[in-house]
């Protein structure tokens, strides 16, 4: 942190960089705190991926500036990040379906039971639970 | 102030690794650490981005983009592991 | 230079009796003998200067710092048994043309008499003595591969077996004695050993240095009590034995006793080993080739008496015996060949050598039935042969040597006795299968003459032996005067070679001993019946027997101690030596801190480093949970990856994650063919006892990093810092040391890696396991290449190949480098194949990964040898600089071309592993699809 940034940039650069560690933060915390699988999925692939970026963008706008050059290696980053984050959470709510990881009473939308995937035991408990009650409910 | 803002980043990013390390230890179903790995990679870019701010040297970005891509691998070929057990068919 | 050729041509030679194999066998024949006929020129034109005690010497370094040099002499010793090696291999190979069946691969029985003559060239010229050493293993060698011809039979790689672990033992022990001799002398040279016998004998260590190379000596001669590997050796074509184990081979260990004279003998131990061993071998071979019925048999023991006799002389104290014995050996070589090469016809115009067979064989073989009485004749001493003036000679030191003192006596009076032996095993060889009632009846063919060419080698030694034998001083005379100055290194004794010595105490006791020996053989019927009463001991099962002993159960019940097959026992074993070794080291200081105050603590290093002592802890104690347990291994990984980070050393963090993920991904692929938890099979006890080992270890490192960190050091990283950009061209001194200072270390990594690849390829190819996916307890998926993957995948290709190649062209001089951009890409295409399976990857990827790995190790040892062509030595890199647009300054140095070889092995190897692991698994599931 040799170099001196104009104050209106060192402002947004930290502002980023805090920003980002803010909401690495929350993403941590929910995956720490929320109460089943299907919930804790979104907070790091949202949270701390958005964190990161806020982070990825603190550092192109403080390199471009201190280097006198536009630092491009964040963008190959971020890039890397964006297509990538998606399908990593996809594939893990796709091995939590897979394995049949319990989920509480709050947790919207319910898996279509396939014939191909037959749930572990636990899961179809739950599951059958859920049919009875939508076929109370459609009576 | 950038040196105070990267200071407070750094302790959030720490705590928020801890945080990871509870849900790793606590589990409870697999999928949740292979979560959880996925996000500890995540967070590890970010501190890797800071440090390399911090000590205003960009040595570091070939690091941060090797974890992104091997942070994706990884949580794929476990994913895989998982779904159909042979990775690679 | 010319001497140095004499060598050198029947190695080079070794390839045309292969070559020509094609052309027929006489044309094979004529190839084979062009080298030995060509030496034997050259041989020719020394012949002046060596016979007037000149000393011809070459030399050529090839190893100064081991005191191994190519250094050869040509003296009258050496002469003498070049021409025995290079004239009788002549005769061999015309013999071997006749004697080898249309069947036999005649190609390579050639190759390997070359081979073996080269190897006994090398040996009697060898001026220094490793290189001699090297020469008789090499003769060890191809004795073996000779033995063991007719590698179909039992008995021939027995026999080759056995002569290969007794020569072969000897040669080790020999190979001490000279280690220890050239520390005494100071010098390998020859020269110099044989210049300081007064030195070496007057030294604490010289019996040690005599045993051991008396060991060598006595294995190699067949001497007592090493004997029992020659009669087995005889399971090898005739033209073999005649040549290596009469004529040559076996007298390279009296050849040695001759070469070390000078330095070693003249001391009361030589002369009792040496003597000794000779009597012992000389009486207890000549005792048993009367009693063998097979012809081979019979000769082959009495070579051991003839080798005992040399031997013997080279043990008596008078001067003389030296030249006895060298005139011996020759005479040894040309009677007892073309004994061995009449058995050889023998052998094959009847079908068998049972001397209980033969009978009158004169009728139908009257040529080789004369020139075998003649041979034999010299074999027992008959006058106007050329046995008889080396017997008279021997007779004659017999009774001059006062080696036994008082009990002197002996010597000659044992020597009678083996004589008689000699006599009447001679006198069988030629009645029994020549003379006597003709019975063809009872033989596996009709008996009838050889063709000539296969005689004409006997005739030729045999009027050797007769010239020899009637004008000893025009054929031999100066030879034997060469030979026998350079063996005592001084002036010769007077003595004769007439045939007419007057009434003499040796002429007396030769004809005793042929009238006792006439007598034996008429009463050889009695004799036998006697000798059918003793003990029988079959070498050979006795030999395998004791092998068997020493290296199967022995070896085992150590072996079984040690390796119990318990991977925790071999652990805790290895682990415990470690931590004692270190433990005492530690134990001397007087405090642990050693003064270098320690960096302070950040919160993320020490966040970061609780994590990873969590995660390991949890991955011990999730450990019957495979997957769980790599899951924490893998944070650990990551943890290392951010503290080589913090710790400045990016290099370190690309590596430590891309080989965390080639590791992660091998693991999975394993993990599949194993059972998802393994059982709980160790008992409370060793679980603590595996804690307790463990938890030492880490204290134990733990201590060792605090002790050596805390302490001032000097490392040697500060040169490679200061010589990095202008030695090797790059700021990046982690990829120069790889690429330049330490080029050479990462060639082999890369080699040792590219052999690990093609092994287990090796090993998986072909491979059939159980397919887990037919285990009806576990639950699949159905969706095989989830799509969402399959199209998100398709960009990731391009931006990581893109990351790899500006890795790679920045890694001389920024973080990175061939070997990590090699993983990169390895990763990139193992994703392709995890997301769109091996079918669509393998169309678009139509290329074999060994050629790859191969490439890469090719280019690399190009590279370094590239830098030959500079006049620099191996590896040398050469650099400048170039700007390209877009990249920025980049450094081109040849050693980016080494770069390119370590990333092209890289890439191969592991693709090749991985993709082959993953294939593995498919074989049944395919065959199952196809269904």
């Amino acid at each position: 942190m040799s170099t001196e940034l104009p104050f209106l940039v060192e402002l947004l650069v930290s502002a980023l960089i805090l920003a980002g560690a803010g909401f690495a933060v929350i993403g941590a915390l929910g995956l720490a705190r929320m109460p089943d699988f299907y919930m804790r999925v979104h907070l790091p692939t949202a949270g701390t991926t958005l964190g990161v970026g806020c982070t990825l963008s603190a550092s192109v706008i403080y390199f471009s500036f201190s280097l006198q050059t536009l630092s491009v290696h964040e963008f190959l980053i971020s890039m890397f990040l964006f297509i990538t984050a998606p399908v990593s959470s996809h594939m893990m709510a796709k091995v939590a379906l897979h394995t049949g990881v319990k989920f509480v009473d709050h947790t919207q939308g319910r898996p279509w039971p396939s014939r191909t995937q037959r749930p572990s035991r636990d899961n179809s408990q739950i599951l059958s639970d859920w049919q009875t009650r939508d076929r109370k409910e459609t009576e | 102030m950038l040196r105070f803002a990267v200071i407070v980043a750094m302790l959030l990013f720490t705590v928020s690794l801890l945080l990871n390390l509870y849900r790793m230890v606590r589990g409870p179903d697999l999928v949740d650490r292979i979560l959880t790995l996925d996000s500890l990679y995540v967070n590890a870019i970010a501190i890797i981005i800071l440090l390399g701010i911090f000590l205003g040297s960009t040595l570091f970005f070939e690091a941060a983009m090797l974890i992104a891509m091997m942070g994706f691998v990884g949580t794929v070929a476990v994913c895989k592991y998982v779904l159909r057990g042979n990775i690679i068919e | 230079m010319l001497l140095a050729l004499i060598i050198l041509l029947p190695f080079i030679g070794v390839l045309l009796p292969v070559w020509f194999h094609r052309h027929g066998r006489t044309a094979c024949a004529w190839a084979t003998a062009l080298p030995p006929a060509l030496g034997l020129v050259l041989l020719f034109s020394q012949a002046p200067a060596v016979l007037a005690g000149e000393v011809r010497r070459f030399s050529l370094n090839w190893i100064p710092e081991l005191g191994l040099n190519l250094a050869f002499r040509l003296d009258g010793l050496s002469f003498l048994f070049c021409l025995l090696i290079l004239a009788i291999g002549l005769l061999v190979i015309l013999y071997g043309r006749y004697y080898l069946s249309s069947d036999d691969p005649m190609g390579k029985f050639f190759a390997l008499l070359l081979l073996f003559m080269g190897a006994m060239l090398g040996v009697v010229t060898a001026n220094n003595l490793l290189l001699l050493v090297l020469f008789w293993e090499a003769t060890s060698l191809s004795s073996f591969l000779l033995i063991s011809y007719w590698n179909g039979r039992s008995d021939a790689r027995r026999g080759a077996r056995m002569a290969l672990t007794v020569t072969g033992a000897g040669g080790l022990a020999m190979l001490a004695g000279v280690l220890l001799l050239g520390h005494v002398v100071g010098s390998f040279d020859l020269d110099v050993v044989l210049a300081s016998g007064e030195l070496i004998r007057e030294h604490a260590w010289y019996p040690v240095i005599l045993v051991l190379i008396l060991l060598g000596i006595f294995t190699k001669s067949a001497q007592f009590p090493f004997h029992f590997w020659l009669p087995h050796a005889m399971s090898a074509p005739t033209p073999v034995s005649s040549y290596l184990h009469s004529a040559t081979m076996v007298k390279a260990g009296v050849f040695l006793l001759a070469r070390l004279y000078p330095a070693l003998s003249g001391t009361e131990l030589w002369f009792i080993l040496v003597s000794m061993v000779g009597l012992i071998t000389m009486t207890l071979g000549a005792v048993t080739a009367l009693f063998k019925h097979d012809l081979k048999g019979l000769l082959a023991y009495s070579t051991i008496s003839h080798l005992g006799l040399v031997t013997l002389l080279f043990g008596l104290d008078t001067r003389l015996a030296v030249v006895a014995a060298l005139f011996h050996i020759m005479n040894h070589a040309t009677f007892k060949a073309s004994l061995f090469m009449a058995v050889g016809i023998v052998d094959h115009e009847t079908g068998t050598r049972d001397m209980r067979l033969l009978s009158g064989l004169r009728k139908y073989m009257p040529m080789t039935a004369m020139l075998g009485l003649i041979a034999a004749g010299a074999m027992a001493g008959v006058p106007l042969l050329n046995g008889f003036l080396s017997t008279e000679m021997f007779l004659g030191e017999a009774v001059a040597q006062r080696v036994l003192g008082g009990w002197s006596w002996v010597i000659p009076v044992v020597a009678v006795f083996a004589k008689v032996f000699s006599v009447a095993y001679s006198i069988r060889f030629i009645h029994s299968v020549f003379y006597g009632p003709s019975q063809p009846e009872a033989l596996p063919k009709p008996p009838h003459e050889a063709p000539f060419f296969m005689r004409a080698p006997i005739l030729i030694l045999v009027g050797l032996c007769l010239l020899v034998g009637i004008v000893p001083n025009l054929i031999i005379g100066p030879l034997l005067a060469a030979a026998a100055t350079t063996t005592l290194a001084s002036p010769l004794p007077y003595y004769s070679l007439a045939i007419w010595h007057g009434w003499n105490l040796p002429l007396l006791m030769s004809m005793v001993a042929m009238v006792l020996g006439t007598v034996a053989y008429l009463n050889f019927a009695r004799l036998l019946r006697l000798w059918e009463r003793l003990p029988a001991v079959n070498a050979m099962d006795a030999f395998e027997n004791f092998v068997h002993d020493v290296v199967i159960v022995r070896a085992r019940q150590v072996t079984g101690r040690l390796e119990n097959g318990s991977l925790q026992h071999y652990l805790s074993l290895l682990i415990l030596g470690t931590v004692v070794v270190a433990a005492s080291g530690l134990w001397g200081l007087e405090r642990l801190n050693g003064g270098v105050p320690l960096s302070a603590l950040d919160p993320p290093s020490v966040a970061i480093a609780l994590i990873m002592m969590v995660t390991a802890i949890y991955s011990a104690i999730w450990h019957h949970e495979r997957i769980a347990a790599l899951m924490f291994l893998s944070v650990v990984g990551l943890g290392m990856a951010l503290i080589f980070a913090r710790f400045s050393a990016p290099d370190l963090a690309l590596t430590q994650l891309s080989v965390e993920i080639v590791t992660i991904v091998l693991l999975m692929l394993i993990l599949f063919l194993l059972p998802p938890r393994s059982p709980n099979d160790s008992t409370y006890a060793h679980v603590v006892r595996d804690g307790l080992v463990a938890t030492s270890a880490g204290i134990g490192v733990g201590v060792l990093a605090y002790t050596v960190l805390t302490r001032p050091q000097q490392t040697i990283s500060d040169y490679f810092i200061q010589n990095s950009v202008t030695g090797g061209g790059g700021t990046n001194v982690v990829n120069v040391i790889l690429v330049d200072f330490r080029g050479f270390d990462t060639f082999g990594e890369i080699t040792v890696m590219a052999i690990a690849a093609i092994g287990i390829f090796g090993l998986l190819d072909g491979m059939r396991l159980f397919d887990p996916k037919k285990d009806p307890n576990v639950q699949w998926a159905s969706d095989k290449y989830p799509l969402l993957l399959l199209i998100l995948n398709m960009p990731v290709l391009p931006l990581a190949l893109m990351v790899a190649v500006y890795i790679f062209l920045r890694g001389h001089n920024m973080p990175g480098g061939g070997f990590i951009a090699g993983l990169i890409v390895a990763i990139a295409l193992i994703l392709q194949y995890l997301a769109n399976g091996l079918r669509w990857s393998n169309n678009r990827m139509q290329w074999d990964y060994h050629p790859l790995v191969g490439a890469g190790v090719l280019l690399a040892g190009l590279t370094g040898l590239g830098s030959w062509s500079f006049g620099a030595p191996f590896l040398t890199s050469a650099h400048d600089h170039f700007h390209i647009p877009l990249l920025g300054e980049i450094e081109l140095a040849t050693a980016m071309l080494f770069d390119i070889g370590v990333f092209l092995a890289v890439v191969g190897a592991t693709l090749l592993i991985l993709a082959n692991l993953g294939k593995l698994k498919s074989l049944d599931t395919a065959s199952e699809e196809n269904r």
